[in-house]
């Protein structure tokens, strides 16, 4: 019931926990700060990874509830994908706007600014928290896969709005860095080599968490599945008993 | 450090989610395993 082998996952583990204090020692220590936003911008470095996974998190659950709901790959695997996916994405997701909103106050002055990047993504938030509110709605558990698939792909749309909003829209939130038209991207060395140690980090932390999520989700699925039938079978004793009061009471007897 | 109480806010409160996140995680497998057992 799980996607990884053990001895795998606990490498992963650990191979997170390693570079999450890497990060967190280049992050603070190592990399210079910035001639514009100070000391500020070390916060980029978990503000950006924390993006990117959520992108990666919500791609898993959109690609997993496609390949549910075509006929030929349907497999309940790809609904606690899904489910566990998601709720890793909603996670980074509220990391990157925790880490915005804490790098805008000393940078843009404010907390929080309605502005197109920062709303579309509060946006894909809550897109995904009604997600996760739809796979709590008791349901049998194939109509329960089939309606989040649904409505896992209708919100997948607004990931590209997130990510295109700073080129459609005039926004505070600056442009692009790395994913330009052109992929020059123009990062001090060790600024570069911290963000792309970000990356790794969360990429690894996400993984070795979906391992987990995944389990949980099978998990709940069992217990439902067995809670059901024992109910079932309580139902169809109890039906059993309800013969004549003298019969019972002969029986105890005995 | 300029702004060390954003930066190093916001370091700490990333490692605080993510450890209860993950301890959390734990705890709520261990409690479906155990369920899975006695049902």
């Amino acid at each position: 019931m799980t996607l990884l082998n053990p001895r795998i996952s606990r490498v992963l583990g650990v191979a997170a926990l390693l570079s999450l204090i890497a990060l967190a020692v280049f992050g603070l220590f190592v990399a210079p700060p910035d001639a514009v936003q100070s000391d500020a911008q070390r916060l980029m470095y978990l503000h950006v990874p924390s993006a990117w996974i959520a992108y990666l998190a919500f791609g898993v659950t959109a690609l997993s509830s496609a390949l549910y709901l075509w006929r030929r790959t349907r497999s309940p695997v790809w609904d606690r994908l899904a489910g566990a996916s998601a709720e890793l994405g909603v996670l980074f997701t509220a990391m990157t706007l925790i880490m915005g909103s804490l790098w805008g106050r000393p940078v843009w002055g404010v907390w929080w600014a309605w502005d197109a990047r920062l709303v579309t993504t509060a946006v894909l938030f809550f897109l995904y928290v009604g997600y996760l509110a739809l796979r709590r709605v008791p349901a049998p558990l194939e109509t329960r896969a089939k309606r989040c698939a649904i409505a896992a792909l209708v919100a997948f749309v607004d990931v590209p709005i997130v990510h295109f909003s700073v080129d459609w829209w005039q926004t505070l939130h600056q442009q692009a860095t790395v994913f330009t038209p052109t992929l020059d991207a123009h990062i001090h060395g060790v600024m570069a080599l911290t963000l792309w140690l970000g990356v790794l980090a969360f990429t690894l932390l996400y993984v070795y968490l979906l391992d987990k999520r995944y389990r949980l989700e099978a998990l709940e699925e069992d217990l439902e599945a067995k809670e059901l039938a024992k109910a079932i079978e309580e139902r169809v004793q109890g039906a059993g008993i309800t013969a004549p009061p003298e019969h019972v009471e002969v029986g105890v007897g005995q | 450090m300029k702004f060390a109480q954003y930066v190093i806010g916001g370091y700490s409160l990333a490692a605080a989610v993510f450890l209860l996140y993950w301890l959390r995680l734990g705890a709520r497998i261990r409690r479906a395993e155990r369920l899975d057992r006695e049902t």
